[in-house]
């Protein structure tokens, strides 16, 4: 079963780092829409939604790029697991208070499509099964000569 | 095979996740360091979408933010709240006692409105919420016009509505 499992890691972590970069571009594309989505939470002080928003896309982006790339794959992968997990609190906080507000993992632009909290929050799930998988069954690389 | 047991492996990659997030802390301040400064000085936001050339007319005068807890003891102290959304929007809730003023209708409506309100009134100006901008710009044409003290309420009807606070309804 090694070949199959070898397939779904790779799979698992392509989809995931996909998904992050894609994140990660589409809120390097409007900071500032992206800190009032932020601030939309109600969970900071007004100018840490700017520090948050201002570095958090990039932790997406380098976690992404190397989950695609193969490289540092179990390191990437618990931070974004990490990062998944405050994710899906905030999110449920957001439900627990009522709140209707924009996801803000993707879009950031208003207006258009408006992803709910709770949404969102099953998506983060999928996600984390995803992370799982890339980090638990990364195939450990082959030492010696045999 | 590995002998290591996974939950000692674990550990084994902070070092890592600890650069990873170093890297991306420093990049992060690197692009948008100018951003993060300005909030945290408390300057307002001109924003990346706004109008160009709003942008340099009012270069030296934009509005300031105002917090959700200076709105009701500023209105006390004779503040006018003034509504930017559409009129629509207004008629299903807005602050109490605000003035409905849609940034679309600010052409017909700006010499009724001056007269109405003094140059030398604190005036607050908010819209939909941190995604709608028509307050910000509503605020620099507001000071444009000549208003001295013209602040903007970024968090918007949505902020002041899911604080709880009270809502009116009606039309203007």
């Amino acid at each position: 079963m090694s070949a199959l499992r070898d397939l779904l890691f790779h799979l698992a972590r392509l989809a995931a780092g996909a998904v992050f970069l894609y994140a990660a571009a589409l809120k390097v594309a409007n900071i500032d829409a992206f800190a009032g989505n932020v601030a939309a939470y109600q969970l900071l002080p007004y100018s840490y939604n700017y520090l948050v928003a201002a570095i958090l896309p990039y932790v997406e982006m380098i976690t992404g790029i190397l989950l695609l790339f193969n490289v540092q794959v179990r390191p990437a992968s618990l931070l974004l697991m990490g990062l998944n997990l405050l994710f899906i609190v905030v999110l449920a906080s957001a439900i627990w208070r009522g709140l209707d507000i924009d996801c803000g993992c993707f879009q950031q632009s208003g207006g258009g499509e408006h992803v709910a909290p709770l949404a969102a929050l099953l998506r983060d799930v999928g996600l984390m099964v995803l992370l799982l998988i890339s980090y638990a069954w990364r195939p450990e690389p082959r030492r010696g000569i045999f | 095979m590995n002998d290591t047991p996974r939950s000692a492996g674990i550990w084994r990659h902070v070092p890592a996740m600890a650069y990873i997030l170093l890297v991306a802390t420093v990049l992060g301040l690197a692009v948008n360091g100018q951003l993060v400064r300005r909030a945290f000085h408390g300057e307002s936001m001109p924003r990346a979408d706004a109008p160009l050339t709003a942008t340099i007319d009012a270069a030296d005068q934009l509005p300031l933010p105002v917090d959700l807890a200076e709105i009701q003891p500023l209105a006390a102290a004779g503040a006018v709240v003034v509504d930017a959304r559409h009129a629509a929007d207004y008629a299903a809730g807005h602050l109490p006692g605000a003035q409905s003023l849609p940034l679309g209708e600010l052409d017909a409506r700006l010499a009724d409105f001056r007269q109405r309100v003094p140059a030398d009134t604190v005036i607050i100006v908010y819209c939909g919420g941190y995604n709608c901008h028509d307050s910000f710009t509503l605020g620099q044409r507001l000071l444009a016009a000549g208003y001295q003290d013209v602040r903007v309420f970024e968090g918007g009807f949505p902020l002041w509505r899911d604080s709880g606070l009270p809502v009116e309804k009606g039309a203007p």
